[in-house]
C-alpha cells in the first residue's frame, strides 16, 4: 500500500499537500519516547504518535519512515506542518487515538 | 562557590518528609556548600520558608522549580530573586492540570515555614505535566526573568533526550545539568552542535533525600555564575 491509498481509505487529513504521497508503507510503529522510536522503527515504516514536536521531523527522517501519523487529534502546529514540509516527511493528522488507528491499518492489511 | 541547584523539599510528593526548610539548609551548609537551589515540581510554594532560613544561616540560594512540559521533560527553571520564582507560579498554576494527589499512593505534598511547621498542603498533585511544550516552557521562564537548565538530560525518564531523542539545536537554554563528567562528555560526543564552552554545565544531585545532596565536590566560578545572570545578578 502507498500513503496516497492510505489517504484515500482512511479519510485522514493530510497536513503536508505539498508534497508526493505515492511512497510504499511496509508496516508501523507506535511511539512517543523519541529515544525508543530512534532506536527501533525500521524504515518505509508509517509512524503513529501523539508527539509533535520539531524533533520528530528529524527521527523520522532518520528512521526513514514513509510518513507520520499525528492520532488522538494531537495539535500539528503550521510550523510544524511547514517544517515537515520542508523536509520532505508526509504528515497525517488522525482523529482516532493511536490503538484506533493502528486497528485501522491493520484492517487495511497493513 | 560549591554548589547543589537540583533537590527537593517535602513540597515534592517523592522527597522525604524530612527534607523540611532547616533540614535542607543546615544539611548543605553542614556540607560545605556555598549555594543551593530549592527545585520542587512544578511548585515554588516552599521556597519562601526555605529562603528565610538559608538567609539566616548565611547560605547563597537560587530559587527555582523543576517544571515539567508536555514533552514530560524536566527544565529547571532559576531565579536569582524569590519574588521573580514567586510571580512565576502564576504562570504554572495557568498550566497546570487540576489533578487531586492521592497522599497514600504519590506522598504528601507539604509546604511548610521555616520553623519547618507544616502550614498546608498542595491538594493538587505536582507529579504532572504542564500544558506548555518545552519551547514554551523555556520561554516562559525567561519572560519571568529566570534561566533555563535542562535537568538530567541523560536520565532514562524525563530527560530531553529521553523523551526527545536528542538536545534540540534551536531551543534557547542556559545550561545542561548532568550527574558526572563522563555524562558531559557523552552530550558533547552525542549532540556535535554542543560544545565545553556553547552552554553552562552543572551537575547536581537531584535530591529527594537528606542525605543526597552534593558533597562540596562540583565548584561554580563566580565568573560562570555572572555570565548566568549577565547584568540581572
Amino acid at each position: 500500500m502507498t500513503v496516497k491509498e492510505l489517504i484515500e481509505k482512511t479519510g485522514w487529513k493530510l497536513s503536508t499537500p505539498s508534497l508526493d504521497t505515492d511512497i510504499p508503507v511496509e508496516g508501523a510503529y507506535c511511539g512517543d519516547l523519541l529515544s525508543w522510536v530512534m532506536g527501533n522503527g525500521e524504515p518505509q515504516q508509517a509512524w503513529i504518535t501523539v508527539q509533535v514536536h520539531a524533533n520528530v521531523i528529524a527521527v523520522a527522517l532518520l528512521r526513514e519512515f514513509s510518513c507520520l501519523i499525528v492520532a488522538d487529534g494531537a495539535n500539528v502546529t503550521p510550523e510544524f506542518a511547514e517544517k515537515a514540509a520542508a523536509e520532505e516527511l508526509v504528515v497525517l493528522e488522525s482523529d482516532l487515538p493511536v490503538y484506533e488507528s493502528a486497528k485501522k491499518l491493520v484492517e487495511l492489511g497493513i | 562557590m560549591f554548589y547543589d541547584l537540583h533537590m527537593h523539599s517535602c513540597l515534592s510528593p517523592c522527597a522525604e518528609d524530612a527534607m523540611t526548610p532547616n533540614n535542607i539548609c543546615n544539611m548543605a551548609f553542614i556540607k560545605g556548600l556555598d549555594l543551593i537551589a530549592v527545585t520542587d515540581h512544578n511548585s515554588t510554594k516552599n521556597l519562601p520558608a526555605v529562603a528565610e532560613v538559608a538567609k539566616a544561616i548565611g547560605l547563597k540560594m537560587l530559587y527555582g522549580a523543576e517544571l515539567e512540559t508536555s514533552e514530560e521533560v524536566h527544565v529547571l527553571g532559576l531565579f536569582n530573586k524569590l519574588e521573580k520564582a514567586l510571580k512565576f507560579q502564576e504562570w504554572i498554576d495557568s498550566k497546570m492540570p487540576n489533578v487531586k494527589n492521592d497522599e497514600d499512593f504519590f506522598g504528601h505534598q507539604w509546604i511548610m515555614n521555616s520553623q519547618d511547621e507544616k502550614i498546608g498542603d498542595e491538594e493538587r498533585l505536582l507529579l504532572v505535566s504542564l500544558s506548555a511544550t518545552l519551547e514554551e516552557t523555556a520561554a516562559a521562564i525567561h519572560e519571568y526573568g529566570g534561566r533555563v537548565i535542562l535537568a538530567h538530560v541523560l536520565d532514562r525518564a524525563n530527560s530531553v533526550t529521553h523523551q526527545l531523542g536528542f538536545i534540540p539545536m534551536d531551543l534557547a537554554y542556559d545550561g545542561l545539568e548532568v550527574k558526572n563528567e563522563e555524562q558531559r562528555l557523552r552530550v558533547i560526543s552525542t549532540n556535535p552542535w554542543i560544545t565545553e564552552d556553547s552552554t553552562n554545565w552543572f551537575i547536581d544531585s537531584d535530591a529527594h533525600y537528606l542525605t543526597d545532596i552534593s558533597e562540596p565536590d562540583h565548584f561554580l566560578r563566580e565568573s560562570v555564575y555572572q555570565k548566568l545572570w549577565g547584568d540581572d545578578v
